[in-house]
């Protein structure tokens, strides 16, 4: 879908202002240089912003969102545009604050096992800066050579190896936050436990709705001195899931296991060119990681169970480098998709662990009922599924059928006791079932924190909260936007 | 002594000196939901209360109107044990949560003082936690789902019953530390650890804050991954120091050798102790010890500075000192009895001046002499993000009426 704006005569005027804070290299209001930013990763989704700029300082960025503010126009933040919920997809009108100028690391402190830095440093950026001296930041999303730590704030961000070691809200513990009145704030410490309320866990996983983080302080780990890594592969799913189960209740708390089915491992190795087997139902990639000796012991026995569960094989890399191209197979996966499909539509809906083996039966008969495939590669450790419906958008119907398929797994996914996201964020495209998920009170008590923040809601506005949501006493004069008035967006 | 929260365990009816006018223990969330909507009829205030046991963090109550007891909210709402998740109500103490985890090898990792007396809700609004935060981290780490019954009544819920989840604002980690400021903790939900199979813990007499740091830098450099490193001592004099490896029996007895190669390499030597409960039994004595209890905070890195400039002049200056210290993570804890207001309030003073330069802090837990507690703010310095918390509370209690003043900055 497309929707276009009506120009508010003052565009000039906007772009003119803007450009004296950040420069002209710095802004941009052509029409045909902002088709690049219409969209995230949520492809299917295209608004044109208003104007965007690339601010390179958190008082650049402080005086574009009083420009904004001055002009009645929303505003969205932008890190390197790679989410797959549509948080930052431009709204009508917006001012889109695009954070990848700002990509300095600022401050490395070993002794203190933190980082001081810009939102737009690239996830892996972290780490490479850190790994010649045995540290590594531990949050590990499968876009992390491109996606960037201001969208990982954003989003809370997760990744295969959060099963032990936590999201990004376990690792962010200070943030520099221009606020929607441009004023700029310092939430949480550098060193430890701040007082009051944790405004850090506000911040992280906000979506872009509480203001733009300019500067964070992250928590990085020592290096485990060893990883052991192996992959299995299982007639179907029911015994990789009960693999996982079985792993699970003998003490091991691995570091990751993700699972990927036949159609995954058939893209992953038609893209990749790994030697994995095609005529299996299931394989797991299982990492366990820590001080040799434990990891010695973990390691063998997950093995063994995993054979007792019926492993058809079990597989260990020789050498980092056989390691490292059997992760990379697996975090290439979506891209992969397109060796077999021409479209898919992925979803991230959370289940209990113990319930994967019957849940994924459910979504292949949904998926089936509606003539369509579907290929699941996903954090199994956490029941953190990715369910990638495959269908071809110039079959007509299809893409239709496809979005019913992913809606009805967010419900299944809901029945379970689940949820609807546990790594993508909800931002436009899982708002609607935000409903299905929590009450009316319960998400008017989320937009309590929401509005603590944003009174006036200039940020990020309809995203997240299935139906328009008002803040009660905006305190000042708020003037609606031309956009607004004219229906062709709200704010919510 | 002063007529305080102790009081209230014991049958009594002040909240730190301020009186409740009534008591009550609902059955059940409904009847503590119902309880709120009545007290929000009526402006009335009210504090919440579980076992009691860090009633003296924070500012007394200005207002008490209604105590809700959550004695009564013991039931365990559903545990899952495949997927290592339970959801309790707020007032199950911590021993008997572990207690209804153990026969399934498993545990909440968290090893708070007085597991006997202290209820999951009243740790969430104290953001507590023990020696194994070193491993597993604190409450905020644990807790994947709440639910809360509002200032007006309303119960609502955030987070879920699955590990992983970033659907909507995350209310579980807003309610830890928020103090009843925000809302009842109704229930809430925990990820869960398998209990080890074996444990090992070491000590090593005789540290100073230099040997503190030079052991957190070589466990550190070693990789070693201890579930708890605590010192502790008591008086002035030094420390012992505490390390404790837990996992499977190899792992464990792998690292405890290399612990006492490291305490070696640094000219002292670690000693095995055979004992199921060390450090936390260590830790809850000296935590629990004393008329005052402060609790400070710095960068990891600042912890030989920390005990040079606060630790050791409060020990000096109050009786019976102990002293805690978890040197990885630049968290300290300082109890002991009054024998004297003015020095042992310069002495806190000092301290809290040293920490919050280093970008730490010094909270009161608990000061029982009114003298004393008049002289010494129980938060110091507020942080600059503080109009933010305000606003948060006025958006959760646009009244006031929830544990009225006791929060930071006498929200």
């Amino acid at each position: 879908m497309m929707q276009s704006a009506t120009l508010p005569a003052n565009v000039s005027e906007i772009a003119a202002e803007l450009t004296a804070i950040v420069g002209v290299k710095n802004r941009i209001v052509d029409p045909a240089e902002l088709r690049t930013y219409e969209c995230d990763g949520l492809a299917g989704v295209r608004v044109r912003p208003l104007a965007v700029v690339l601010p390179e300082t958190t008082h650049q960025v402080a005086a574009c969102v009083r420009i904004a503010r001055r002009h009645g126009m929303p505003i969205v933040p932008r890190g390197a545009g790679t989410g797959l919920s549509g948080g930052a997809l431009p709204v009508a009108g917006c001012l889109l604050v695009v954070l990848s100028r700002m990509n300095r690391i600022l401050a490395v402190d070993l002794e203190n096992r933190r980082i001081r830095l810009q939102p737009g440093v690239i996830n892996l950026d972290v780490t490479r800066a850190i790994a010649p001296q045995g540290y590594y930041y531990a949050p590990d999303p499968s876009s992390q050579s491109v996606c960037s730590i201001g969208g990982n704030i954003a989003e809370n961000s997760g990744g295969a190896h959060c099963l032990k070691y936590g999201f990004t809200v376990n690792h962010v513990v200070a943030a520099t936050v221009v606020l929607a009145d441009g004023d700029i704030v310092e939430i949480g410490s550098a060193a430890v436990d701040p007082l009051g309320y944790d405004l850090i866990a506000a911040v992280v996983g906000s979506e872009g709705m509480v203001g733009i983080v300019t500067e964070a302080v992250v928590r990085i780990l020592r290096v485990p001195e060893t990883t052991r890594t192996f992959f299995a592969t299982f007639p179907s799913t029911d015994e990789a899931g009960a693999c996982v189960s079985a792993i699970v209740a003998a003490g091991i708390v691995p570091a990751a296991v993700e699972m990927m089915d036949t159609l995954a491992i058939e893209a992953i190795v038609k893209a990749t060119g790994v030697d994995w087997p095609l005529d299996v139902g299931a394989a797991l990639l299982l990492d366990v990681d820590g001080t040799l000796a434990e990891v010695e012991h973990t390691a063998g026995a997950a093995v063994s169970i995993a054979r007792q569960a019926g492993a058809i094989e079990v597989r260990m890399p020789k050498n980092d480098a056989e390691r490292a191209l059997m992760w990379k197979g697996r975090k290439s996966a979506f891209a992969a998709m397109g060796r077999i499909s021409p479209n898919y539509y992925v979803q991230d809906g959370v289940i209990p662990r113990s319930e994967i083996s019957t849940v994924l039966r459910e979504i292949a008969a949904v998926t089936a009922r509606e003539g369509l495939r579907v290929a699941n590669v996903f954090h199994a450790g956490d029941g953190n599924l990715h369910p990638l419906v495959l269908y071809d958008a110039r079959v007509p119907g299809e893409e239709h059928r496809a979005e019913t398929v992913a809606g009805e797994i967010l419900r299944i996914c809901i029945r379970y006791g689940g949820s609807i996201t546990g790594e993508h964020g909800v931002g436009v495209d899982k708002a609607v079932y935000m409903g299905e998920l929590f009450g009316d009170a319960d998400l008017e008590t989320m937009n309590f924190v929401r509005c603590t923040f944003d009174p006036q809601r200039i940020f990020n506005p309809n995203k997240v909260f299935p139906t328009p949501r008002l803040c009660g006493d905006v305190p000042g004069s708020y003037a609606p936007h031309a956009v607004e008035t004219s229906g062709a967006a709200g704010r919510g | 002594m002063t007529a305080d929260l102790r009081d209230v365990r014991a049958g009594g009816s002040a909240v730190r000196g301020t009186p409740a006018k009534s008591i009550l223990a609902p059955a059940d969330i409904a009847e503590a939901s119902a309880v709120l909507t009545e007290a929000a009829a009526r402006g009335e205030a009210v504090a919440f209360v579980g076992g009691g046991t860090e009633l003296g963090f924070g500012y007394p109550p200005t207002r008490v109107d209604r105590l809700v007891k959550t004695e009564r909210l013991t039931r365990v709402v559903e545990y899952a044990p495949a997927d290592l998740v339970v959801e309790v109500e707020g007032g199950l103490t911590l021993a008997a949560l572990q207690k209804h985890l153990a026969p399934h090898g498993q545990r909440l990792a968290l090893d708070t003082p007085h597991p006997e007396i202290a209820t999951l809700g009243g740790l969430i609004a104290t953001g507590a936690f023990g020696p194994r935060r070193v491993r597993y981290g604190t409450l905020r780490d644990l807790i994947v789902g709440v639910s809360l019954v509002r200032a007006d009544g309303a119960r609502v819920r955030g987070g879920g019953k699955v590990v992983k989840n970033v659907a909507g604002f995350d209310l579980p980690k807003l309610a830890v530390g928020s103090l009843g400021s925000l809302g009842l903790i109704a229930t809430a939900t925990f990820r869960l650890h398998p209990l080890p199979e074996a444990a090992q813990a070491l000590r090593v007499a005789g540290c100073d804050g230099a040997a503190l740091a030079a052991f957190s830098r070589e466990l550190i450099a070693r990789k070693l991954e201890p579930a708890a490193f605590l010192a502790h001592r008591t008086a002035a004099a030094a420390y012992d120091a505490y390390v404790l490896f837990e996992g499977f029996a190899a792992g464990v007895e792998d690292q405890a050798a290399r612990f006492e190669a490291l305490a070696a390499a640094l000219a002292s030597s670690a000693e095995r102790v055979a004992s199921a409960t060390l450090p936390s039994n260590v830790d809850e004595e000296a935590r629990t010890h004393g008329d005052v209890r402060l609790r400070l905070a710095v960068a990891p890195a600042d912890i030989a500075l920390m005990e040079r400039d606060a630790l050791g002049p409060l020990a000096r200056a109050l009786a019976e000192t102990r002293t805690i210290v978890y040197p990885t993570l630049g968290i300290a804890f300082v109890s002991g009895y009054c024998n004297g207001t003015e020095a042992i309030a310069s002495a806190v003073a000092e301290a809290r001046r040293s920490v919050e330069a280093r970008a730490g802090n010094l909270v009161v837990l608990d000061i029982r002499d009114p003298a004393l507690a008049k002289r010494v703010d129980p938060f110091g310095t507020l942080p600059s993000s503080f109009f933010l918390m305000r606003r948060l509370k006025e958006r959760f209690d646009p009244s006031g009426r929830l544990n009225p003043g006791r929060f930071l900055g006498g929200l």
